[in-house]
């Protein structure tokens, strides 16, 4: 289970990013929606730490991740894999080496500068390759894959880490409607695996499609917390117009 | 409302050829020049230095010392850019933002890296000279210097270019900063980083040759002696040479780069 309590975010141009969020995410698919500016980002890179909180705590496990030293942090986001929406894959790279970075992670100091790979690991990244339907383009340059073929690199590379947790950060905003049915498919059947597969996005339908779980935010703020049955055209209009947020004085 | 823009456009145009004209003129009159005479003396000047840097029979002979002196050029260039460029890359690691970790540190690398590179080389050469003596170590040292105020700082920027993406997925698995280094930055910049060694390779077999000049070493001090000696013809044969030289080291610097890029 990972749990966020009295979350809070204020970025150096005094723009409130998250105010005092407190959510569980348990496994299955949780999308998070809400407006441009919202603070959707900052929400899921609060988790992985990639952006820093100022206060509250956000636990996996038994670990709390906002005040862990490097160790333990470098530690606690092996269980954690993201997805980008821009990739941020090695385009050089072959598809197969992209997919291995997912465990430099869990290396030791030497073996990940050297880049040495044991049999086992080779094996699994092609394994996953094959499970996103990228076998044949394993040993491709990924600056020569299309964008649904980079994000299922992607995939493939955060699930090399074994996570109990993906982060996916708009994964679809830039693809077209084959590959995004071919992304949120796979992420569902993930999450059907027994992983927590938490994904922000911009497109309502998609997120009612695929969701179990929908979290809206506006302002910072989490203004919908609930099943995907429950978002009915109330919640959206508080989650979407800017007089239905609740702001606290 | 249209014409009015294009009246007003048109006029611009004239006005700024006749105050063109109006310079040119004015500069003329001031400095007592003869349009004429300067276009029909270019014509002439033209004419001496093929008559008299023509390499003719005796200057083929020169052509083995002039190869040589050309080879130790274009080696003293290669070197002196291949170790710029390894250091230049520790540099840009700790200037650029995204693999910069010490604040301070990037800060003196980008200062250090304009001073070098707003150093003329010819005053290296100068300085060096006095320290170093007439030698090949002096001309290494001279473009090694200028070198790598450049890399340095087109290193950082290429660094700052590619690296975000690469090390915050990597950052996200976990992974220490060296392996995030050597297994996604340095991959994912390589063919920046190439890039511009090579455009530097280009670069410096021009300059050493002015280096040389100075520091009385290489393909610079073989042009200058015959040029010194009155041996026009085997200075004009250095010229072809070193023209030469530059076109092919162009060519098959274009042709890796397109290998390196794509």
């Amino acid at each position: 289970m990972l749990t966020i309590t009295g979350l809070n975010k204020t970025y150096p141009n005094h723009k409130r990013g998250l105010k005092d969020v407190t959510l569980t995410f348990t496994p299955g698919v949780t999308a998070i929606i809400g407006p441009s500016g919202a603070g959707k980002t900052t929400l899921l890179r609060s988790i992985n730490r990639l952006i820093t909180p100022e206060s509250g705590t956000v636990v996996l496990g038994d670990q709390e991740i906002r005040t862990a030293n490097a160790k333990a942090l470098r530690r606690v986001r092996r269980q954690i894999g993201m997805i980008f929406q821009d990739y941020n894959l090695i385009e050089e790279l072959a598809a197969i080496d992209n997919v291995l970075h997912g465990c430099l992670g869990a290396k030791s100091w030497l073996a990940g500068i050297l880049g040495r790979y044991t049999a086992a690991e080779q094996e699994r990244a092609l394994r996953l390759l094959s499970e996103v339907g990228l076998a044949d383009f394993a040993t491709q340059r990924c600056a020569d894959l299309s964008g649904g073929q980079k994000q299922r690199v992607g995939i493939a590379r955060a699930l090399m880490q074994e996570p109990q947790v993906i982060l996916c950060d708009e994964p679809i905003a830039s693809l077209d409607p084959a590959s995004t049915q071919a992304v949120m498919t796979l992420l569902t059947d993930l999450a059907k695996r027994g992983l927590m597969i938490i994904v922000n996005l911009h497109q309502v339908d998609i997120a009612r499609d695929y969701a179990d779980h929908i979290v809206g935010v506006n302002h910072g703020q989490i203004v919908f917390d609930g099943p995907t049955s429950a978002l009915d055209e109330v919640a959206l209009a508080k989650i979407y117009h800017k007089e239905a947020v609740v702001t606290d004085a | 409302m249209p014409n009015v823009y294009l009246r007003r456009t048109n006029r611009r145009r004239w006005l700024a050829f006749v105050t063109a004209c109006a310079l040119l003129v004015a500069g003329q009159l001031w400095l007592h020049l003869d349009s004429r005479q300067a276009f029909t003396g270019v014509w002439a000047g033209l004419a001496w230095l093929w008559d008299n840097f023509m390499p003719d029979q005796a200057a083929w002979h020169d052509l083995p010392t002039i190869a040589y002196q050309l080879w130790r050029t274009v080696v003293i260039a290669i070197a002196a850019t291949s170790t710029a460029a390894i250091v230049a890359v520790g540099l840009g690691l700790a200037g650029a933002t995204t693999t910069g970790r010490v604040r301070w540190l990037r800060g003196g690398v980008r200062l250090f890296a304009s001073v070098m590179r707003n150093f003329p080389f010819v005053a290296w050469a100068l300085i060096l000279l006095f320290s170093f003596k007439q030698n090949d170590f002096t001309g290494f040292l001279a473009l090694f210097l200028m070198t790598i105020g450049y890399l340095t700082r087109a290193f950082i920027e290429t660094l700052e270019e590619v690296g975000g993406g690469a090390i915050e997925a990597l950052e996200a698995t976990g992974a220490r900063y060296w392996p995030i280094v050597i297994q996604g930055v340095l991959p994912a910049a390589i063919g920046g980083l190439l890039s511009w060694v090579l455009y530097m390779i280009e670069n410096n077999i021009r300059d050493a040759t002015l280096v040389g000049m100075l520091t009385g070493t290489g393909i610079g001090f073989t042009f200058d002696l015959y040029f010194k000696s009155f041996r026009y013809p085997s200075a004009g044969l250095v010229v072809v040479a070193l023209i030469i030289t530059t076109i092919v080291i162009e060519l098959l610097a274009t042709h890796l780069r397109q290998v390196l890029t794509h």
